[in-house]
């Protein structure tokens, strides 16, 4: 597997039957289950859009060329096997899986990759970040299809393989923008949708599953539910609520606070563990961190421990941790970490006087859409203030915060948060365009043989380097890992902890 | 009176024309960008502003204006960004839960205030009527978010009664989503109960001494005549006005409720469409519900004919 990406990073797949259940069970097929989610996905279209909720419901639906093992590992799905890539890293010969339908019963054939691969490229924000990359897409024969790239790009697989803004194989007939059927190759396949009220997805009978073992997102798709309904509960309390009656087999994105009430519950809490970063991003383009000497006040002023321990409560769900990666990624390196978490205030301010700081406000936006985001930037200020910073908070609802912060005259610092995506390049602080503007000889220097390089190991020591320049350059200040809480029914067995959890290969055992 | 209708039908044009030149303005000048969230937390500007072309977003805001008033002409509220169907299928779908959760708490309001209300003044200053002022008051200071999670940890958490949220899954029946509504129902009609309480025992505080109600009582008549029959009716035209408002006050969406409680009616389609920043639907919403003010405003007009023959127009 000459692309295969990553090697260790198995928590988050961790079975949740082999921590509970004290024998493995036959699987039984059968059975119907909700899920209750945070809310209504803007599109069933995962190739529009990047939200994490569009991904986790359509991935049952739809599927890519590759996707991703327990070890975050790029690995076949629809594509047989991994693809014969040419010495010089620039052609890609891909050879689909034979016999797969569509869930309008027609067969998926090259025509239907290729017209797909290209919407992607014309549609899909990775799709077109990709584009520049890519020659040439063609059919080979019926099951084949060659990408040609004008230089070795290393992250293509895994772009391939993600599931939002998401590579999806659709009939060549219906390209629609927007799409106008939902019909993917997934196990699953849409019955329903009352927008606020559910998604109902039913098993596709022609589905087609590989057959190797199941591992991770890849591996054999069985189809043991008859159903998933996913089931949109904006309210956090109220989604707490169901888990606790049980009313629900599957609850994501708990508030961490109803841990302990969760655990008295009917469904049992499950930690996502890492699950994701918080991250202050700066505006590297104009007005007062534009100047590095400032940037790394902010990085001198900073304390991680404080700021999770405000967002998060319990240190079960948060690790004081500034490498990209946490331990268990390939990715995960040391490199610069001794300037995370200083929460050196004196030396903050004396890097601001060498600076020649004007006292003029650092504009920090902020959301109460994520309240942990807000609690962090609560924190921040107060450690940016004693650091001699004037500080001009910007809470605003997170519509607003994500049409400001494209404009580089609006302000000088946002939290967002990210999981983990398994392919660093795929992070927006990689993209020189991403809010922040982050474009630096050094950045470019670190960046380019990291995407060009295609041996996994190679590009993990490559990564380093890259880390350790977002240390010495500080176009965002990572505050630490978070952890996520979701509740499952004891009832349903075999769900894995992922990010964006999935329910094929999941069974009911009363 | 055909004069009256015609003088309101153009007030109901001239109200409808002001709400959707204010509503089209507030969502345009209020900051938040549909395309952005549309297009998730990793979407490049490039792929905004291609997304908000499509959108016809990057249009003048005169010309959307334009293109905005000649669909309502022809009676098109537009074209929902988000759920990619027209704002009145939207709505059409948010109907039922809002419609009958609306029903169903100006019920229960009903049923609680009128007698407790006309019991109260009746019983001026007795314990039961300080123990009503009191928990009327008490009533209404509660949030409703607050006693609806209360009923959720209760009545459904703990005792099973109900389900926690939703409006129930594909295939159930209409009692099964009945049965969803009835916490939410209750929450609503207990906390408008209060208002009402108020108005009913201040409008028969009003008429009960008053001498038609004496000369009623020296002819014999029979205390609950006096009350139900002479006192209240005409005391009603009051406490009409605040049941038509309240009602009004459900139909545009018990916004805070429908959202505890998970119910995909009307106020969860507005709060939804404020956070995505779904134009079309917040103003197609808020014209249909200035709509529906207005009407229910009419509806009680006409009633005041109904219960007190003095009005006339």
């Amino acid at each position: 597997m000459k692309h295969g990406l990553l090697g260790a990073g198995a928590l988050l797949f961790t079975s949740v039957s082999l921590l509970g259940s004290p024998a493995m069970a036959e699987p039984v097929k059968g059975g119907v289950i909700d899920v209750a989610t945070v809310g209504e996905p803007p599109t069933l279209d995962p190739m529009t859009s990047t939200a994490d909720l569009v991904g986790m419901i359509t991935q049952h639906i739809f599927e890519t060329l590759y996707t991703f093992d327990k070890d975050w590992n790029v690995v076949p799905l629809l594509a047989e096997a991994m693809p014969d890539i040419s010495q010089d890293g620039k052609i890609y010969a891909i050879k689909l899986r034979s016999g797969v339908k569509f869930q309008d019963g027609s067969d998926m054939t090259s025509k239907d990759v290729v017209a797909s691969l290209k919407r992607w490229e014309e549609v899909a924000s990775r799709g077109k970040q990709t584009a520049s990359d890519i020659q040439s897409i063609e059919a080979d024969g019926d099951l084949g299809v060659k990408i040609t790239l004008k230089q070795p790009y290393a992250p293509l697989l895994s772009l391939l393989a993600f599931n939002n803004s998401a590579a999806i194989i659709l009939p060549s007939d219906d390209q629609d923008m927007p799409l106008k059927k939902v019909i993917g190759t997934g196990p699953y396949m849409l019955k329903d949708r009352k927008p606020d009220q559910y998604i109902q997805l039913v098993r596709f009978d022609g589905y087609k599953s590989r057959s190797d073992a199941p591992n991770g997102y890849g591996g054999a798709r069985h189809q043991y539910l008859d159903e998933i309904r996913f089931v949109p509960v904006p309210d956090p309390n109220t989604r707490v609520q169901g888990a606790i009656a049980g009313q629900f087999a599957y609850a994501d994105s708990l508030p961490v606070e109803s841990y302990d009430q969760v655990k008295g519950g009917k469904d049992k809490a499950m930690i996502l563990k890492p699950f994701g970063w918080p991250v202050f991003m700066m505006n590297t383009k104009e007005g007062v961190l534009s100047n590095l000497q400032i940037r790394k006040a902010v990085q001198a002023a900073m304390n991680s421990e404080d700021m999770l321990l405000a967002a998060f409560g319990s240190k079960e769900f948060f690790t004081v941790d500034g490498s990209l990666y946490p331990e268990g990624f390939a990715w995960h390196s040391d490199a610069g970490t001794e300037a995370y978490n200083q929460g050196n205030p004196e030396k903050a301010a004396e890097l601001l006087k060498k600076a020649g700081y004007d006292g003029k406000p650092i504009r920090i936006l902020t959301s109460r859409q994520y309240e942990f985001h807000y609690k962090m930037a609560q924190v921040a200020q107060a450690y940016l203030e004693q650091a001699g910073f004037k500080v001009d908070m910007q809470v605003v609802d997170w519509a607003t915060l994500t049409q400001r912060r494209a404009d580089p005259k609006l302000w000088d610092m946002f939290i967002t948060h990210s999981p983990f995506l398994p392919e660093p390049a795929l992070n927006g602080y990689m993209q020189d365009s991403s809010p922040g503007w982050w474009a630096t000889d050094a950045k470019h220097a670190a960046i380019e043989p990291f995407v060009t390089e295609t041996d996994p190991k190679k590009r993990a020591a490559l990564f380093s380097k890259v880390q350790q320049v977002t240390f010495d350059e500080v176009p965002m200040y990572k505050v630490g890992d978070f952890n996520a809480l979701a509740a499952v029914s004891p009832e349903l067995k075999d769900v894995n902890q992922a990010s964006w959890p999935y329910f094929w290969n999941a069974y009911l055992q009363k | 009176m055909a004069r009256y209708i015609l003088n309101r039908i153009i007030g109901v044009i001239v109200v409808l024309f002001i709400v959707a030149t204010v509503v089209f303005v507030i969502v345009r000048v209020t900051p938040g960008d549909p395309a952005a969230v549309m297009l998730g937390p990793d979407a490049t500007a490039a792929d905004i502003a291609d997304l908000r072309i499509r959108l016809g977003l990057n249009q003048p805001i005169p010309v959307q204006y334009l293109y905005f008033m000649g669909g309502l002409l022809r009676g098109d509220l537009g074209q929902s960004i988000f759920l990619n169907e027209p704002v009145l299928t939207a709505l059409g779908q948010r109907a039922e839960p809002t419609f009958f959760l609306t029903i169903f708490s100006i019920l229960i309001a009903c049923a609680i205030a009128l007698p407790v209300g006309i019991l109260s003044a009746y019983k001026r200053g007795s314990v039961f009527d300080q123990v009503v002022t009191t928990l009327a008051m008490l009533s209404a200071s509660i949030p409703s978010f607050w006693l609806g999670l209360v009923f959720i940890e209760f009545f459904a958490v703990k005792l099973g009664w109900f389900p926690t949220s939703g409006y129930g899954g594909p295939g159930d029946s209409f009692l099964s989503r009945m049965h969803h509504l009835v916490q939410p129902a209750v929450t609503l009609g207990l906390v408008n109960s209060a208002l009402i309480i108020r108005f009913v025992r201040a409008s028969m505080l009003d008429v009960l001494g008053d001498d038609y109600v004496r000369t009623a009582r020296s002819k014999g008549m029979g205390e609950a005549r006096v009350v139900l029959k002479h006192a209240l009716k005409n005391a009603l035209i009051p406490i009409l006005t605040v049941i038509g408002l309240t009602t009004a006050l459900l139909i545009s969406g018990a916004i805070v409720t429908e959202t505890v409680f998970g119910l995909p009616g009307v106020g969860s389609l507005i709060v939804s469409a404020v956070t995505r920043r779904d134009y079309p639907v917040i103003q197609g919403a808020l014209l249909v519900i200035a709509a529906l003010y207005v009407l229910i405003n009419f509806a009680i007009d006409m009633l005041y004919l109904v219960v007190d023959p003095r009005v006339s127009y």
